[in-house]
Formats: C-alpha cells, structure tokens, sequence
C-alpha cells in the first residue's frame, strides 16, 4: 500500500515537473522573440520610418511610408472581401441550413481551410489571378488574405449564432417578422459582440501574414496607391530588408516589426476585452 | 351559452415530423373575450396545441397538420394562410421571458416596426399604451431606453406580453408564462390575465391547475394528444363529467 501511494505521489511530481518545464520553454521563446522585438525595434524607429518612402539601396534614411498604406489598402480590401462572405456564409450554415448535411460539411471544411499553409494560398491566388492577368497587383494580394479570413470569420459566426437561444428566434416569429428580419434585427444583435469579436482576432491573423502576399502584391519600392499593380506591403518589406545586407534596412525591419506586432497585439486585446465584457459576466 | 366562438378547432390532428401522432382529433371552441385554459401532464399536447394556432410548428420541416381551425371563420390551416399575417394577429408568451438585445422601449417598439408604423410619436404613444395595459409602466417609465435585460424575470415576462399587446393582437397564446416567475410575479401576470380579456382572447397552457381555475373561465383537460373534456372551468373543477378529469384534478396522478 505504501509503496504504490508512493510511486503515485513520484509520477505525480515527474507529470507536474514536465508540465512545468514545457510550458516555460514555450513561455520562454515569446518573451525572448517579443522582447527582442522590442528592445530592437524601439531603438530603431523613427518618425520617418511613417512619412518618407524608401531611399534608393545603400543610401541611408527613408521610410517604409509606402509600405505602412499599401498594408493598409491590402488589409481593407481582404476585410471588405472576407468579412461580409464570412458573415454571410456562417449565416447560411447556422441559420438556413442548420442541422442539415451541407453545413457540416461546410464547417468541417473550412475548420480544414483554417489550417492551410498561408504559403498554400499565396501559390493558388498566384495560379489563378496573378500568372492569367499577367502581373502581381493588390487585388491578389486582397483576395489571398479575404481567403484565409473567410474561414475564421464563418465559423465564429456559425459559432455565435448558434449560441442565440431558439425561443428568441421564436419570439420574433410569434410577432409575425420574417425570417431575414428576424436574422438581421433579433439575432445578430445578440451575437453582435461575438461576431465583431471574431472578425477582428481575423484581422489579426492576417494582418502579420508575408506568404500569401510574396506571391500576390509581391512589393513596390514606390508609393502606389494602384490596387491593380505591385504594392508594398510591411510584412514583405520586413521579409526583404531583414534579408538585405544594408544595416540601415535591418533597422527598419526591425522598427516595421514592432509596429506589426503592436497592431496585432492591440486587435488581439481589444476582441479579447470585447469577449470578456460581453460574456465574461453572466 | 350563445356565446360567439372566436376560435374553433375541428377534427384536429397533429403530427411531429419523427411520424409522433401528438393531437388525436381535437374539437373544442374558443370564446371570444374569456380566458381558456388548456391543462393536463406533461407531454398531453396542450403546448402543441398551443403552437397550431399560431402556426409555430411551420418553423420546422416535416410537421403535418390535418383538420381544421376557423379563426373568424378562416382556417387557418389551409395552405394559402399568410403566416407573417397570421402572427401579427396572435401573440405568443413563452415560458420563459423572451426580451430582444435591445432597450425596453424598442422591444416594444419592434412589432410596430414590423407592422410598418414609422412615425416616432406614434410608436412613443402605442409603446406608452402598452406598458399601461401590461401594468408595467410605473416601473420601468423612467429607463425605456434601458436594457431590457436590466429587468427582472417578472418585469421581463410583463415587458414580452406588452410587446405582444401592442400590436393589438385578437388572441394572445400563453405558453406556461409563470412556470419560470417567482409567487409575486406570478400573480401580477395572472391579474393581468384577467384584466387583458375584456380586449383580447387569452389562450393559456399551464401545470398549475390552481391557477387554471383562478383565472380562466373555460377549461380543457388533455391526455396523451386526446382532448378529454372542455367545459366551463367551475364545472371542470367541481364536477367532472370525466373520471379521467376527476383523477387528474384531484392529483391521483400527473
């Protein structure tokens, strides 16, 4: 009897020891890459860095001022791409066609989407929109980025609107509205927090993407505001100065990544806030 | 006796979409400006019953209706029937309250909407009226642009039953509306009951055979999807023609 509560207790401590450990190893690495990020980036940025674009190579000074709107053009335009046929589309499966075959299917599928290399859709919109036109554009890039968000921002609909009890539909209905008045007006008030809520922790996943964008708006050393040509993009910039051999390029990387990551952190927070404030007190 | 029947139900069968028979030739009539009370153990059909006259069971594919039920001499059954028309003019209390995500005074409001009343000081006046009618209004007066989740479950039971009032619907369906409420509330709504049936004809499911017979006039006592006896509500409760009935009130079973 002893023996074996104390063999228990042994394995109990190894188990928790392990745990521990791997979980500080993983805790480990974030702090350092943020960190990292940091200490780098808060010595590197500058002002100019957001208002003046590129010097031409080797010349010292310039900003990534190109970069910083040609992200923001991309982003914009994947979210006004993704975000209404994400929404849509998790109206579909959780309203119309609920509890019926297909919107397993769907929702299995793009559980599978979600997972996809983003390097994966950067080829296929390459495939199908950049080598037929001819060129890289911003567009590509739009579409490459609506494609990884449609994904997330379906499911957490289907996943609110789910969530909306069955007798509130019915309540709407008793009153005599119909269905679409019934969606639009009754249940996506109630899963409004929630829906916004995954809508922008898409955003985020997209916002630190470079895979799909190398193959897509590829990059402009210019200021362009062209959605139908190159445009730069902060990741790709990152990607291409991090590997350039000029010091001044490698400060930049840095500085771009801190405000990448900032942006990020900042989406990811303020939808974590959301979520807590709207379901985290019932 | 000469009462006019708002509503009746003929020959009324019902049927789930799994093949589950759950009404079994209904008849019982329905008058206009009483209160009639649908009783008898869980899984009888008095719900299901219930959710027919407004055509509920649309909602879900496969349910089959067979028989009639005339409401104003129209049946509401047959194929052609406007369902959203329907709905306006029967209002549904569930068992537990059912406000929509937004303020007290849209709550209200929304069935307006639905019926294409724009005007703001209309929606203000009939918003008005019907917090008055639902005895709500002293309560809740001051914070109308309030959650209606700030509410209390009674509060909120009484703001559901004003949503449906305000759009001056011909019958109201209560479907166990204090099942969920506390003594209190519970008879703040049966008052309200009482007092609502002089505009409108109540319909109400309840497992509470006391408050049966305390607020309505007419009774129907249901079994396993029959309907055994609908009588005035003192008769049911003081000399059953039905053994079945007497069994059940004086709770040899159930």
């Amino acid at each position: 009897m002893i023996e074996t509560r104390t063999k228990r207790k042994i394995e109990n401590i190894i188990a928790l020891i392990l745990c521990t450990l791997a979980a500080l190893i993983g805790l480990f690495w974030l702090v350092f890459i943020l960190a990292d990020i940091v200490v780098h980036g808060i010595g590197a940025f500058k002002l100019s860095l957001l208002l003046e674009d590129p010097a031409p190579p080797g010349v010292e000074g310039g900003g990534l001022r190109n970069a910083f709107v040609g992200q923001l053009m991309i982003t914009a335009c994947a979210i006004l791409i993704g975000v209404p046929l994400g929404v849509l589309g998790g109206t579909f499966l959780a309203e119309y066609a609920r509890g019926r075959k297909i919107a397993r299917f769907i929702s299995i599928l793009s559980d599978i989407m979600v997972s996809v290399p983003s390097i994966v859709i950067g080829t296929f919109i390459y495939a199908i929109l950049v080598r037929p036109l001819g060129h890289f554009s911003g567009w590509a890039g739009a579409v490459a980025l609506s494609i990884i968000m449609i994904p997330v921002v379906l499911r957490t609909t289907e996943d609110m609107l789910t969530l909306v009890p069955w007798t509130l539909r019915e309540a709407a209905f008793a009153l005599g509205a119909p269905y679409y008045k019934v969606i639009i007006q009754v249940v996506y008030r109630g899963a409004a927090a929630g829906i916004f809520t995954g809508i922008l922790l898409s955003i985020a996943r997209v916002a630190g993407e470079t895979a799909p964008l190398l193959f897509t708006s590829f990059n402009n050393s210019f200021f362009s505001v062209d959605m139908n040509r190159p445009i730069a993009s902060l990741t790709v910039s990152i990607f291409q100065y991090a590997m350039g051999p000029y010091d001044s390029w490698h400060a930049q990387a840095w500085a771009a990544s801190l405000v990448v990551m900032i942006f990020i952190l900042f989406i990811t927070i303020l939808g974590r806030v959301i979520l807590k404030w709207r379901y985290g007190k019932r | 006796m000469n009462l006019p029947a708002e509503i009746e139900v003929k020959g009324l069968n019902f049927y789930y979409s799994g093949g589950v028979h759950a009404l079994k030739n209904v008849n019982l009539p329905v008058y206009k400006n009483t209160v009639t009370a649908l009783i008898g153990p869980s899984g009888c059909g008095k719900t299901t019953l219930l959710r027919c006259f407004n055509r509920m069971h649309d909602l879900y594919p496969g349910n089959r209706y067979e028989g009639e039920i005339l409401i104003g001499g129209e049946n509401i059954l047959s194929g052609d029937t406007d369902l959203i028309g329907l709905r306006s003019r029967t209002g549904m209390v569930f068992q537990k309250p059912t406000p929509f995500p937004m303020s007290i005074f849209e709550n209200i409001a929304y069935g307006l909407k639905l019926k294409g009343i724009k005007k703001k000081a209309e929606q203000s006046e009939r918003v008005e009226r019907a917090l008055i009618h639902a005895a709500l209004w002293d309560e809740v007066k001051d914070k109308l642009h309030a959650s209606a989740y700030a509410l209390s479950g009674g509060q909120q039971q009484r703001l559901v039953i004003a949503r449906a009032l305000a759009v001056e619907p011909e019958v109201l369906l209560f479907d166990e509306p204090t099942s969920a409420l506390d003594p209190i509330s519970t008879a703040k709504i049966e008052d309200l009951a009482v007092s609502l049936k002089k505009d409108v004809t109540i319909i109400i499911v309840t497992h509470n055979m006391q408050q049966a017979a305390r607020i309505s006039d007419w009774t129907g006592f249901m079994m396993l999807g029959d309907l055994i006896e609908f009588d005035r509500t003192d008769k049911i409760f003081t000399s059953p023609s039905q053994k079945l009935t007497e069994d059940y009130i004086t709770g040899r079973f159930g």
